[in-house]
């Protein structure tokens, strides 16, 4: 049998104040010597042990094409698969026939940062980003249009990106 | 006789054969409405009260410092999650789940990944299996961490907790760094994962599974013998094996009382009857049986993570997702490129997955204790019903029973010790 069964025993001899607080005191004295383990955020972003991971599933970005208009072509993909349906898109088509988003707006307070948009998006237009400090000083300002978006400028998630073959 | 017996009162309303309202008092069952008499005070720990670990409010009849009477009042943080699901397709109740037990996400994006898989009878691929394991287990480090750490708090323990919390950030950057998120990981996908775990990711893992032993033996030292940790926890919040039983109390908090039901040793599921580890039981069925069960939990769960450490080795290039048109989208370069796949892609996303009509429950052994995600489905997109059996919610209606005759400060040791989190319990 792989998984055993263990009878947890409680300590038998008698417990002591005394001792306990001072092998106690000892140990917290000890770390007093070890490296620290704070970061000091506001000034300090990343420590050589940590970064933000290029996963990371923040802010939206809207990417654009070498003419500067987005590469969405309003297939209304990720309002479908949004679980938090934060997402407003209104099609348009230009005389070419090309269809583009006349209205694309991410409303930031709704979104739940899943990543969904970016997961099913075929164009691999709308990403979420490796950003976060959002505040601002007015709710309106929180629902991003599509100018905003195309204007962010923030690295994007790695996941569901050929440059990160193991995210999918 | 006062009037403010009402707070007990706070009752479901009915009404009776012959018309009249009836109140069914909240509390132990069974028992009568008394006198509440003068001596008597009444006093309400929470909702916002750090140690009830969320938005929980006790109602607490106090006879000089015993309790007489103890009854949690829940739903402060009601949010509708069995609703909302019934609106949205399977892959899409993912971020749900995130927020029902939210100190183990993980392990509740399995469970819904596997009552799905369960409901459609899908076949989850072994390095996914191994994948899921090690998700599992991370979560139940963190969760007993947390515990560890906040149920120190509460007995006055400060040290220990930065310790641990130490830990759990590592845990969260092992998680930030797979998911992309520290908290909403949202990770499996039915028949898949959102994501496989970034190349070099495992030697992380790996650093953390020979650091946190080490760590927890300081826990232990600190702890184990202290007299003041004894005092405060044994023999206080005693359960019996047969009322633990009666009240379908799972998780640590059934293992304690020495009864050794382990979801994960008795109904396995990923696989979890070829790893080696022990189940953890006590045998007083108090706190400090409680505390001992967590803290071995932790050793075997970082007994788990190394053996699945070894065995996602061996699958480097095993497949992780179902090869099952029906759940799992095409891969991005190909949906971008392939006329086949992006139809494929665009009528998965629209129109979902689609289980045959029927039901399925499936229960995981979460931190907590035995999680259950229970399906209906009409053979659409989605759910008719989704309902959680939430082990907290089940543990916490055993806190009154534990908590009456006690001393008031023994309330705050023994709800530290059922380990709840009022997102699951109020769902």
């Amino acid at each position: 049998m792989a998984i055993g069964v263990k009878v947890m025993q409680r300590p038998g001899r008698e417990a002591s104040y005394m001792r306990a607080t001072l092998k106690g005191m000892a140990l917290t004295f000890r770390h007093l010597f070890r490296r620290k383990v704070t970061m000091q955020y506001p000034e300090e972003r990343s420590t050589e042990t940590w970064t933000l991971s290029p996963r990371w599933r923040g802010t939206h970005r809207m990417l654009t094409d070498e003419q500067g208009r987005s590469k969405c072509v309003a297939c209304g993909l990720c309002p479908q698969i949004c679980p938090a349906n934060c997402i407003k898109l209104v099609p348009g088509e230009d005389e070419e026939g090309n269809r583009y988003p006349l209205i694309y707006e991410i409303d930031e307070f709704r979104c739940v940062f899943c990543g969904y948009c970016q997961e099913v998006c075929p164009e691999e237009a709308i990403h979420v980003g490796v950003h976060y400090e959002n505040a601002e000083y007015e709710r309106g300002r929180f629902v991003y249009d599509l100018e905003r978006l195309s204007a962010q400028t923030h690295p994007v998630s790695s996941l569901w990106d050929p440059t990160d073959p193991r995210g999918e | 006789m006062t009037t403010r017996t009402v707070e007990f009162e706070l009752s479901t309303p009915g009404v009776d054969a012959a018309g009249r309202d009836i109140r069914v008092p909240l509390g132990v069952p069974g028992r009568e409405v008394e006198d509440f008499p003068s001596e008597h005070v009444l006093i309400n720990i929470g909702p916002q009260h750090p140690a009830t670990h969320g938005v929980l409010r006790l109602v607490i009849e106090l006879d000089g410092e015993t309790v007489v009477r103890c009854i949690p009042h829940i739903g402060y943080l009601h949010s509708g999650f069995e609703k909302l699901a019934e609106y949205r397709h399977y892959n899409q109740i993912i971020p749900l789940t995130d927020r029902t037990d939210y100190l183990a996400p993980m392990s509740n994006n399995v469970c819904l990944a596997l009552a799905v898989e369960k409901l459609m009878d899908i076949e989850i691929t072994e390095r996914c299996q191994v994948l899921r394991v090690i998700a599992c287990e991370m979560s139940r480090i963190i969760s007993h961490i947390v515990w560890l750490g906040t149920t120190g708090i509460d007995l006055g323990a400060f040290t220990p907790f930065l310790w641990l919390f130490h830990q759990r950030e590592l845990i969260y950057d092992l998680q930030e760094s797979w998911t992309g998120a520290r908290l909403t990981t949202s990770l499996t996908r039915v028949g898949g994962m959102m994501a496989d775990v970034p190349d070099g990711w495992e030697d992380g893992l790996r650093t953390f599974c020979q650091g946190f032993p080490k760590v927890l033996q300081e826990v232990d030292t600190m702890f184990t013998n202290n007299a003041i940790w004894c005092g405060r926890n044994q023999g206080v919040g005693v359960i019996s094996q047969a009322d633990a039983i009666n009240g379908s109390l799972s998780g640590p908090l059934l293992r304690s009382t020495g009864v050794d039901y382990d979801v994960r040793k008795d109904r396995p599921y990923l696989g979890y009857e070829t790893y080696d580890f022990d189940v953890p039981v006590g045998e007083h069925g108090d706190n400090y049986d409680r505390y001992l069960v967590r803290l071995e939990e932790m050793f075997q769960s970082t007994r788990i993570l190394e053996q699945a450490l070894d065995r996602l080795a061996g699958l480097r290039d095993a497949p992780m997702n179902v090869a099952d048109a029906r759940v799992i989208l095409p891969p991005k370069s190909r949906a971008m490129s392939d006329m086949e796949s992006m139809i494929h892609h665009f009528k998965q996303v629209m129109e979902g997955i689609h289980p045959p009509a029927g039901e399925a429950y499936l229960g995981i052994e979460n931190p907590k204790g035995e999680l259950g995600y229970y399906f209906v489905s009409d053979g659409t997109a989605k759910p008719v019903r989704w309902r959680i059996r939430p082990p907290s919610f089940v543990n916490l209606s055993a806190l009154p029973q534990m908590c009456e005759g006690a001393l008031l400060s023994d309330v705050i040791a023994t709800n530290a010790s059922v380990d709840i989190v009022m997102g699951e319990i109020d769902r």
